[in-house]
């Protein structure tokens, strides 16, 4: 009983902390994007290139609500989120969520993969460093430093180079099969498998010299033994809280390389929102995100609380 | 040179119009513009086009505006008229054409036998509905409206003939009507919600819209009843090419990437160091084709100091070493210009004299006008005020080598004792600049069909600002003298009245020193050498896929 009223109230407190985090993003760019000069009613009409006339301009305005003092168009935008309704896009002219769902899969399958590559990359480094002594840690320590410094355009740029134009093994655009994830995976995991390799390692090391695996050791175990049966779920600890903060990392990551690889995906509707200052659908995008990572957030959290039983009686 | 109706016939029979068309045609050759190799062409296949230009908010290119969508609607929609090679206008879904003595009334006669894809008839009262939609305001169209604004009512005289009337006389009329922002489009697809018709405009073209996956690609398909191609085709009937895959790829390293990979045949927006490495390369070719209308200048804003005075204006322009920079930035990419309109258009006026880098000149000037002081940082002062120059620069219209470009005036300028304060800014914070005066310098490109792009950018009629802040006489030139020389030109019907005119016109501007002229608006092509028979239209410069195959 006193159990599931903690998970209650634990449940109430993450609902309660999302609501506030979309509010706040919605406010927060309603506002923000107006700080930008210039006229969306400009950017509706095809931006570069075209020498809008006023009396476009002017019906642009009225039929986008544009010419509203702000604090009314604020209201009607809040009313319109609380009743679901995100809105038409400005450039694309399709309702906002019809292209977020067409576009999230996209972004959710790359998101995934970069995910789960980065955890494998980061353990088996963390393992394998673990196992070969102090040289293979220095190692393994050098490459995660180098690994978490790489920015994602520069790394992008030189996977191209290589195996696209001097290899001529993976398509440098990303659509339509599955080696061209290739690039675009690594592009994101690999800064990634940086950060989680050095918190994995450290705890790894300190698990295997614990009081735990001293005895496991004097039972007979074998290191690799200690290693995979005790020393990975407290390696793992640091992965999981990390990964809600990895996965909005990788959302960010994502509007570079969805543009560098020309993939359809969330990252880059985003750009182009925010480029074309299309206001609903930054708006939406943002609170998707927002959601996702809160979302993500709390399964991280929900799998700590499986993975270490001190945290439910704490 | 003779057609069966009236005909503004200037052309390459003067100075200018000979170097722009040799300039043009010399673009095509080198570029290998349809080459056919002797080869015989084959129908059949599916060619990918990748274009780095923005994805087009809607293919209806009436709705706005602008490039990317003549880019693309130009595969599908054709305008009533076209030009050849030569520059000269010739006729196209309009057989002909008749205009009244008082220039205020235009009747034009449509070509027979031609229908649109969804069946309905090419007739006088579909090209009215094409004009009516361009100038409802409920269509919210920009580049189109402004082309036709000088068209008061139209009225079908009978199937085949149109009848215009004018609020006064347009000699840009055709040029206007050349374009793909007025092209014509089916009466009854007009008629659907802009939202359909965003998303599939039905015209007369090779080509028709069958798909659209917004970021990713659109998909054009031949049109198998195609019978009105323009009299510069090389083959009569459908396109040869069974589809065009049109896609977006923004990043032009990875467009490049996909081209030499072979995933896509054609690509645009060529950077000069892409160009430069295809130059190497057996299976790319080069296809360069300057966009008509203006040429990419620096404009002086004359309304506020120290650009009012004309000493100041020379002494920046005699002060930047504009070819040094051009040459090594661009890796002879781009022509220097020495006009403000582009080397396609046959009226182009150049004068180098005005423009040469005289670091000793623009010392003497800058003496001369009161600013003969120096402060420690080797910038010059007058009553304690340094030369400062606010130069505001669009990331989305300014390319990086123009950016890189603008840097090396900055540094030239600099041992002048200018001092140029350059300002990376997204396109609406460019605009409000502008909006809001706080600029000396700027580069805003223009493209339109014509000389009367002269009229738009410097007209005092121009610095009159629209509601959204925006102008486009961004030297802010006022001239009674000029505003009256391209008043008239616009208006008259006399071919050689209207070349004399626009002469003297682009002489007081060069002369005047309100702009620094820099190369043609820089619009480059790469394609694979298995696509032969693709060439740039005359009129925008958009490529032309209806005589293009595919060898396999």
């Amino acid at each position: 009983m006193v159990e599931q009223l903690k998970t209650f109230r634990w449940v109430l407190a993450k609902v309660l902390g999302a609501v506030f985090v979309l509010w706040a993003v919605a406010t927060l760019i309603f506002f923000g994007i107006r700080l930008i000069p210039g006229d969306p009613a400009e950017a509706i009409l095809g931006g570069p290139g075209s020498q809008a006339s006023p009396e476009a301009l002017e019906q642009v305005r009225r039929d986008y609500g544009l010419d509203q003092p702000l604090p009314v168009q604020y209201a009607a935008q809040l009313g319109r989120l609380l009743q679901g309704d995100l809105g038409d896009s400005y450039s694309l002219r399709m309702p906002v969520a019809e292209l977020i769902a067409d576009q999230l899969p996209g972004t959710l399958l790359l998101s995934a993969l970069s995910l789960l590559v980065a955890w494998l990359l980061a353990l088996g480094l963390a393992g394998w460093s673990t196992l070969n002594g102090r040289a293979a840690a220095v190692v393994a320590s050098g490459l995660e430093i180098a690994a978490a410094a790489v920015p994602h355009f520069w790394l992008a740029s030189v996977l191209i180079l290589l195996f696209s134009n001097s290899l001529g093994w993976l398509p440098p655009v990303s659509t339509g099969s599955a080696d061209g994830l290739v690039m675009p995976v690594i592009t994101l995991a690999l800064p990634l498998a940086g950060f989680l390799g050095q918190v994995m390692r450290e705890s790894m090391l300190g698990a295997m010299s614990s009081p735990f695996a001293l005895s496991a050791r004097a039972r007979g175990e074998g290191e690799s033994g200690v290693l995979f049966r005790h020393a990975l779920r407290h390696a793992a600890l640091p992965g999981i809280a990390l990964s809600g903060w990895a996965f909005g990392n990788l959302l960010s990551g994502t509007v570079v390389v969805e543009s560098i690889f020309a993939r359809p995906g969330l990252g880059r509707t985003l750009l182009n929102a925010v480029t074309l200052r299309d206001i609903p659908l930054v708006t939406g995008v943002a609170l998707v995100s927002a959601l996702a990572y809160v979302l993500v957030m709390a399964a991280s959290d929900a799998a700590e609380r499986v993975a270490d039983p001190r945290l439910r009686t704490a | 040179m003779s057609f069966p109706f009236r005909t503004p016939a200037r052309g390459a029979t003067t100075a200018a119009g000979a170097v722009a068309a040799v300039v043009l045609l010399a673009g095509c050759s080198a570029g290998g513009g349809s080459t056919n190799d002797g080869a015989e062409p084959v129908s059949g296949g599916n060619l990918v086009y990748a274009t780095g230009d923005a994805e087009p908010t809607c293919l209806d290119p009436h709705v706005g505006g602008n490039y990317p969508q003549a880019l693309i609607s130009s595969q599908y929609l054709e305008p009533l008229v076209s030009k050849n090679s030569a520059g000269e206008i010739i006729p196209w879904l309009a057989s002909s054409w008749e205009q009244s003595e008082d220039g205020l009334s235009w009747t034009f006669t449509l070509r027979e036998g031609v229908q649109f894809t969804d069946g309905t008839p090419l007739d006088a009262e579909a090209v009215k509905a094409n004009l009516e939609h361009v100038q409802d305001p409920a269509t919210a169209s920009s580049t189109g409206y402004l082309a036709l604004r000088k068209i008061e009512s139209a009225e079908a005289l009978d199937e085949q003939t149109l009848k215009l009337t004018l609020s006064s006389p347009d000699s840009a009329l055709l040029e206007s009507f050349s374009m793909p922002w007025v092209a014509i489009q089916s009466p009854k697809a007009l008629e659907r919600s802009q939202e359909e018709n965003c998303a599939a405009p039905v015209g007369t073209g090779p080509f028709m819209v069958e798909d659209w996956v917004k970021q990713e690609s659109v998909t054009l398909v031949r049109n198998e009843e195609y019978v009105s191609p323009p009299s510069e085709a090389t083959h009569s009937g459908p396109a040869y090419l069974d589809s065009i895959t049109w896609r977006f790829i923004p990043e032009s390293a990875t467009r490049y990437a996909a081209l030499q990979a072979g995933e896509v045949h054609v690509i645009d927006n060529a950077q000069p160091d892409t160009i430069k490495a295809a130059e190497g390369s057996d299976v790319i070719k080069h296809l360069d084709a300057p966009r008509p209308g203006a040429s990419n200048r620096l404009e002086l804003n004359t309304s506020k100091a120290p650009f009012d005075d004309p000493l100041v204006r020379e002494a920046f322009i005699r002060s930047v070493n504009v070819n040094d920079g051009v040459s090594t930035l661009f890796f002879g990419t781009a022509a220097r210009s020495y006009s403000p309109l582009s080397s396609v258009e046959p009226l182009a006026y150049s004068d180098s004299s005005q423009f040469g880098y005289d670091p000793e000149e623009a010392n003497r000037l800058l003496g001369e006008a009161g600013w003969s002081e120096r402060d420690s940082a080797g910038y010059r002062v007058k009553d304690g005020e340094r030369l400062t120059l606010e130069f505001p620069v669009s990331t989305n219209q300014s390319i990086p080598a123009e950016q890189s470009l603008f840097e090396q005036f900055q540094a030239t300028a600099k041992e002048a004792g200018f001092e140029v304060k350059l300002n990376l800014l997204d396109l609406s914070s460019w605009y409000g600049a502008l909006a809001e005066n706080d600029y000396n310098l700027v580069s805003a490109p223009y493209t339109k069909v014509g000389p009367d792009v002269l009229r738009i950018l410097f007209h005092s009629d121009s610095t009159v600002p629209a509601p959204s802040g925006y102008f486009a006489n961004l030297s802010q030139v006022k001239s009674e003298e000029l505003d009256e020389l391209l008043t008239r030109a616009s208006e008259t019907s006399e071919p050689a009245e209207r070349e004399e005119l626009y002469e003297q016109a682009q002489k007081i501007v060069l002369e005047g020193h309100y702009i620094l002229p820099l190369y043609d608006q820089q619009n480059h092509f790469l394609y694979r050498s298995e696509v032969s028979g693709v060439r740039a239209w005359p009129t925008v410069s958009t490529p032309d896929f209806y005589d293009a195959w595919l060898n396999s």
